[in-house]
């Protein structure tokens, strides 16, 4: 169960989010929309933890506080973020660091099996036969870094997604992709927060938190 | 025109208390000439000089990386003559903790009809990437990179 009370956010004193309060169980999806600058990607790098972000509220995930966490002790509790505009990391290869995440994820699988999963998941989306030997999204149009996210997802299952507009900017076998991945989280357990402008996919989903200026409208 | 080890006339390089040092071994295959220094400590120097043969051109990469209070002087001059336009030098540095990188591209230019460029970075990680990389469950970004360029070479 995630379980979000009286969370308020700040960034250089400027208050972005105002009190909202989220309950879901296992299993759910909220999708979270409202027109830009309403605080809808602000609302989940403040669950995540980032540190410029001044919080105030309780973050609970199952029986962990998150909101007294850093955010990569959050990430490994299970929270995972979709960016919606993941940076370019130089001098670090993309195999690198899936390895890296794999360690923090209780070392899932071996490395073998890591590289050859990885490759086989790049190859299903598209990317580049090299692209995991790639220096991480150096180069990298804005679709092929969300296939780096969405890779991410598939190989390490979170407990908690946070997707800040996962299908922008994806053709729409990608597109379909990500809904599938997102039926195939909540059908294990997992809770999805899903923010993005697509009218056509409000009819999908029955839990909605629709914000203005930081706080909740429905 | 290949780009390739095999257009190179002369490759020179000095390494003085270098402490791991990685260079091409299959020097008639690769398209890219690329260097890694990682010191970890004390003082070090390198001195890298690319000659071209006449109508080929060489893209030089060099990655440096210190930790604690390492200091690392490293020049590389390559050497541009008739036909060698794309010629091209990067270097990337990572100072880590105390540790000083002074690194300097050079390009020896004998013909005006060229087009060579080069690039010199310094810096560790961003406020941008060092969130992105928690996001991920990674805090230590100083082992990332060293890993990372250690297994991108070995």
């Amino acid at each position: 169960m995630l379980k979000i009370e009286n969370l308020s956010a700040s960034i250089s004193g400027k208050k972005i989010i105002d009190n909202i309060n989220i309950t879901l169980n296992a299993g759910e999806c909220l999708l979270i929309t409202g027109q830009n600058g309403s605080g809808k990607s602000t609302l989940l790098h403040t669950i995540m933890g980032r540190p410029d972000i001044e919080a105030e509220g309780k973050i609970r995930l199952n029986d962990i506080m998150l909101s007294n966490l850093p955010c990569h002790a959050r990430s490994r509790e299970g929270v995972f973020m979709f960016h919606q505009t993941p940076p370019e990391i130089t001098g670090v290869n993309t195999m690198t660091l899936l390895n890296e995440i794999n360690k923090v994820n209780d070392n899932k699988y071996t490395r073998g099996n890591l590289i050859s999963q990885a490759n086989d998941l790049f190859l299903h989306l598209g990317l580049p036969t090299d692209w995991s030997k790639r220096q991480f999204n150096v180069g990298a149009s804005g679709g092929e870094r969300k296939k780096n996210e969405l890779a991410q997802i598939e190989l390490f299952d979170g407990k908690l997604l946070l997707l800040d507009e996962p299908d922008s900017g994806l053709e729409q076998t990608s597109r379909r992709y990500i809904f599938e991945l997102i039926d195939r989280t909540c059908g294990r357990g997992g809770i999805v927060l899903l923010v993005s402008h697509d009218k056509d996919i409000q009819s999908k989903y029955s839990n909605i938190l629709e914000l203005k200026n930081g706080s909740s409208l429905r | 025109m290949d780009l390739h080890l095999g257009n190179i006339n002369k490759l020179y390089v000095d390494a003085d208390n270098v402490q791991y040092y990685i260079a091409p071994s299959h020097t008639d295959e690769v398209q890219e000439i690329s260097f890694t220094f990682i010191q970890t400590e004390g003082k070090c120097s390198a001195s890298i000089v690319v000659e071209p043969m006449t109508n080929s051109k060489s893209k030089v990469k060099i990655n440096i990386f210190a930790e604690n209070n390492a200091e690392v002087d490293c020049v590389c001059k390559l050497y541009v003559d008739v036909g060698g336009s794309e010629t091209d030098v990067q270097i990337r540095s990572w100072p880590f903790d105390s540790s000083k990188i002074k690194a300097r591209p050079e390009m020896r230019i004998y013909n005006s009809d060229v087009v060579a460029t080069h690039g010199n970075a310094l810096g560790t990680l961003k406020p941008q990437e060092q969130y992105y990389l928690a996001t991920k469950g990674i805090d230590n970004y100083k082992e990332l990179i060293k890993t990372s360029l250690l297994h991108e070479k070995l």
